[in-house]
């Protein structure tokens, strides 16, 4: 388990460093920061923007710029954002927590609904309410993200007035962007969990278990779901990566002052400092999820420990 | 890190518990008012920025040494008189006395002085706010309430730059104390709204600052937040959680309209749209063609179909408000015959193909181009719209002469003087001039700036616009309206035309 560990970290590590050389490249190759910084000034001349340059060291090589960051990244120290030179590293420990908040809460809502949809539509395949579960997911998965955050504010925002329509502050501001994010997801697992729990089903030691008499309760919840976690942990696993691009979309509706949000601020204002560090500490996520999917694997499953 | 994560979800589970009972909007204090503001400028060091949205923040923290009212009429700020003296190369400054900075200390012609060192040297070199300072040579103490600016030359606009941006008054003890570095984020002025707290890219807290030296504020509490979508800040305004936002939408208009609680508030912007024709090459290489182009779009249409209204037409590049203004200079009228006549005399043939460069991601100004292609369609132009990325197009298309026969400029003219525009637009050599090579306009632009004779310097500059108009150098569009949405509960506010949001008379209703 420990070289394998050491593996996957290498490679961890080797894709990390591939994905930020790669944005770091792209970013500047589409515009100056300092012409961005002095958009609203009439009479900048080219030798102030020269100065301005100079002062954000982005008239330094590419890769004496890139070498910079690097170095950052090992003592956490990410400089500072062009625009206004709060330090990178203070922004992500407010945003990260912020997204990782409505990460968690959404995630927990997709799997706490679509583990007992999931079941009740494999155990009544073909009738009425596996029917009416698959619609249901199919609704879900079309809607675009954000025009159900639209809806939902519009709805319980506005017309009731019940939930803040954005920001993050007490607990009600979670509701609607964790909804909005979680019933995406549910629409997806419903299914994943109907089709693995329908597997697990017809497997033999399934009959077993019934009949030695046990509950149908503890038939699907202890020994069918438990089979049924390897892929579900793999999929949660994957969907935790689209989930933090796909926040991006949700944080800009509810105004959340997530990474989505520190990102497409930092594009916007070719923020190089903010944008690395946003993609790098979001890669590395994905990466660490990845990992813990692996490591879970064997905790779930003893067969793969052995392996 | 991660512990702060476990904190805010374990919190946020604690809170869902046992916040049951509590209610689900927060109820705005007495006296309190929240503003929607579109980005953070990320500080609140008056030297370190150029966005509009830190003008309505910062305007309410710190003072310049000249003030511009809600009219954009320019009065005394933090100086109570000046005197332009020497041809207008050196300006004395009688300071307001008794006046000190939130934290104590004294304002005097130290702190003026130190304010213009800090943006004339290092400091401010990082910053993109120096460019409008150049003129002053140096700043002289003549005695405590006393302060001579000198000039390498005279400047008309340094009077109307120094009531805002850059030229804020900034206290030197607490700099010399704290650093930059913190001041970016304490930051300490002298105006009607001391800071409270700052959270980056969420919101900034004020509060009233009872010896104002213009008279405490009405309000006691003023909050920022800062939302990005201007949908979102719509509905936070019809949720009753935001009191006022800037630059609503002509789109949503309706959605506030509809609201009765809210309403919608627009006054005369301080910003340009036109098309420029490339004078170098082309078909519109030909004054004439150029005119007949202008005569061919119908702008009052498009300014009341696809504009709601809420824009007015201009002569020059420029609004009614800016210093230099003719309002006898009339647009060329929409006369599609005319424009035929003028083509066919040019000898442009029918089916003659022009491109219009715009500026990507901004809706209106697209379907503003679309139009206006239309309308050449009419008189036999075949025009295409070509949208470019803002900074591609800002970066290399203009400056480098890359465009096609016309292309879109928008200006801010946060001056309201017209020479900050039209040297920086018509002068051989500016960035913003890629194609025109004029002695005559480059000498009346020159000839004006010494000028300190006010009425004198208007005529010459309101004779640059017409020449320009005779000229033809650009197809002028609208100057576009400052649009507010505000909560009907707002008393007092007034929008001013430079976009600064001016709180300090406003007050909320029970």
């Amino acid at each position: 388990m420990a070289g394998f560990i050491i593996k996957r970290l290498l490679q961890a590590i080797f894709a990390t460093l591939a994905v930020t050389l790669l944005v770091s490249f792209a970013i500047r190759l589409t515009g100056d920061p300092a012409l961005m910084l002095t958009q609203g000034a009439g009479s900048i001349t080219e030798a102030d923007l020269e100065r301005i340059r100079e002062a954000l060291g982005v008239n330094r090589p590419f890769f004496v710029q890139y070498f910079e960051f690097l170095k950052g990244m090992v003592t956490f120290d990410f400089g500072r954002s062009f625009l206004g030179g709060t330090p990178v590293s203070r922004l992500i420990a407010t945003a990260l927590p912020a997204t990782l908040a409505l990460a968690f809460w959404s995630m927990l809502i997709s799997v706490v609904i679509s583990i007992p949809l999931g079941i009740k539509a494999a155990t009544s395949r073909g009738r009425f309410a596996d029917q009416i579960i698959r619609v249901l997911s199919l609704v879900g998965l079309s809607f675009p993200n954000f025009w159900l955050a639209i809806m939902l504010v519009l709805v319980f925002g506005i017309t009731w007035n019940l939930l803040p329509p954005s920001g993050m502050s007490d607990w009600t501001s979670y509701i609607m962007p964790s909804v909005t994010m979680g019933v995406i997801l549910t629409a997806v697992n419903v299914r994943l969990v109907r089709t693995t729990m329908l597997e697990t089903l017809n497997s033999q030691y399934i009959m077993v278990a019934r009949a030695k008499g046990l509950s149908e309760t503890r038939v699907l919840y202890k020994h069918a779901l438990r089979n049924c976690a390897i892929p579900l942990v793999t999929y949660l696993g994957l969907q935790f990566g689209g989930l933090l691009g796909g926040i991006v979309v949700v944080e800009r509706v509810f105004n959340w002052p997530g990474m989505g949000t520190l990102a497409f601020d930092a594009v916007s204002a070719r923020d190089y400092p903010v944008l690395q560090a946003t993609i790098m500490v979001l890669s590395l996520m994905i990466i660490a999820v990845n990992l813990l999917v692996d490591i879970a694997y064997g905790l779930i499953d003893p067969r793969i420990r052995t392996e | 890190m991660l512990k702060s994560v476990f904190k805010t979800t374990a919190a946020s589970a604690l809170v869902a518990l046992a916040g049951l009972a509590a209610t689900a909007s927060p109820s705005l204090a007495d006296g309190k008012m929240t503003v929607a503001i579109a980005l953070d400028p990320g500080s609140w060091d008056p030297i370190d920025t150029f966005l509009v949205a830190w003008g309505a923040v910062g305007s309410n923290i710190f003072d310049g040494l000249t003030y511009r009212d809600e009219n954009a009429k320019l009065g005394p700020g933090l100086a109570t008189s000046w005197d332009v003296l020497d041809d207008g190369k050196r300006i004395r400054f009688s300071l307001r006395e008794g006046v000190t900075f939130h934290d104590g200390e004294p304002f005097n012609a130290d702190a003026v002085k130190y304010t213009f060192d800090r943006l004339l040297g290092d400091e401010g070199a990082k910053g993109p706010q120096r460019a409008n300072y150049t003129s002053i040579e140096s700043v002289e103490v003549i005695d405590e309430n006393t302060v001579d600016f000198h000039l390498t030359a005279p400047d008309p606009v340094l009077l109307t730059k120094l009531a805002g941006y850059g030229a804020m008054i900034v206290p030197p003890k607490y700099l010399e104390e704290n650093g930059d570095e913190y001041f970016n984020t304490h930051p300490v002025g002298t105006g009607p709204f001391k800071f409270v707290s700052y959270n980056p890219k969420v919101d900034l807290d004020l509060e009233a600052n009872p010896d104002y030296w213009g008279g405490a504020p009405k309000l006691s509490e003023l909050q920022y937040r800062f939302i990005a979508e201007s949908a979102t800040a719509v509905a936070e305004l019809q949720a009753g959680r935001v009191d006022l936002m800037e630059d609503l939408p002509i789109s949503m208009i309706p959605v506030v309209e509809g609201d009765s609680k809210l309403e919608v508030l627009s006054t005369t912007g301080p910003t340009v749209y036109g098309l420029r024709y490339n004078t170098r090459d082309g078909i519109t290489k030909d004054a004439n063609v150029r005119k007949a182009l202008t005569m061919a779009v119908d702008r009052a249409t498009i300014i009341s179909s696809l504009l709601g209204g809420e824009a007015s037409e201009i002569a020059s590049f420029q609004s009614a408000l800016s210093f230099g203004d003719d309002p006898d200079l009339k647009p060329l009228p929409y006369d599609p015959e005319g424009a035929k006549k003028l083509l066919e005399e040019a000898g442009v043939a029918p089916g003659a193909e022009v491109q219009i460069d715009i500026r990507a991601g901004n809706s209106t100004m697209n379907e503003v181009a679309q139009a206006i292609a239309a309308y050449l369609q009419v008189v036999g132009i075949k025009a295409t719209v070509k949208p470019y990325e803002s900074s591609v197009f800002l970066n290399d298309i203009v400056p480098q002469g890359k465009t096609g026969a016309m292309f879109q400029q928008s200006w801010g003219g946060w001056t309201l003087d017209y020479d900050n525009t039209a040297y920086l637009l018509y002068h051989t050599g500016e960035k913003w001039n890629p194609y025109g090579n004029d002695t005559t306009l480059d000498a009346m632009l020159e000839e004006q700036r010494p000028m300190t004779d006010v009425a004198e310097r208007e005529k010459k500059l309101q004779a640059i616009a017409g020449y320009i108009a005779d000229q033809a150098l650009e197809m002028p569009l609208y100057a576009l309206n400052s649009i507010y949405g505000i909560n009907k509960r707002v008393e007092g506010f007034v929008p001013a035309p430079d976009n600064r949001i001016k709180l300090n008379n406003v007050s909320i209703a029970e």
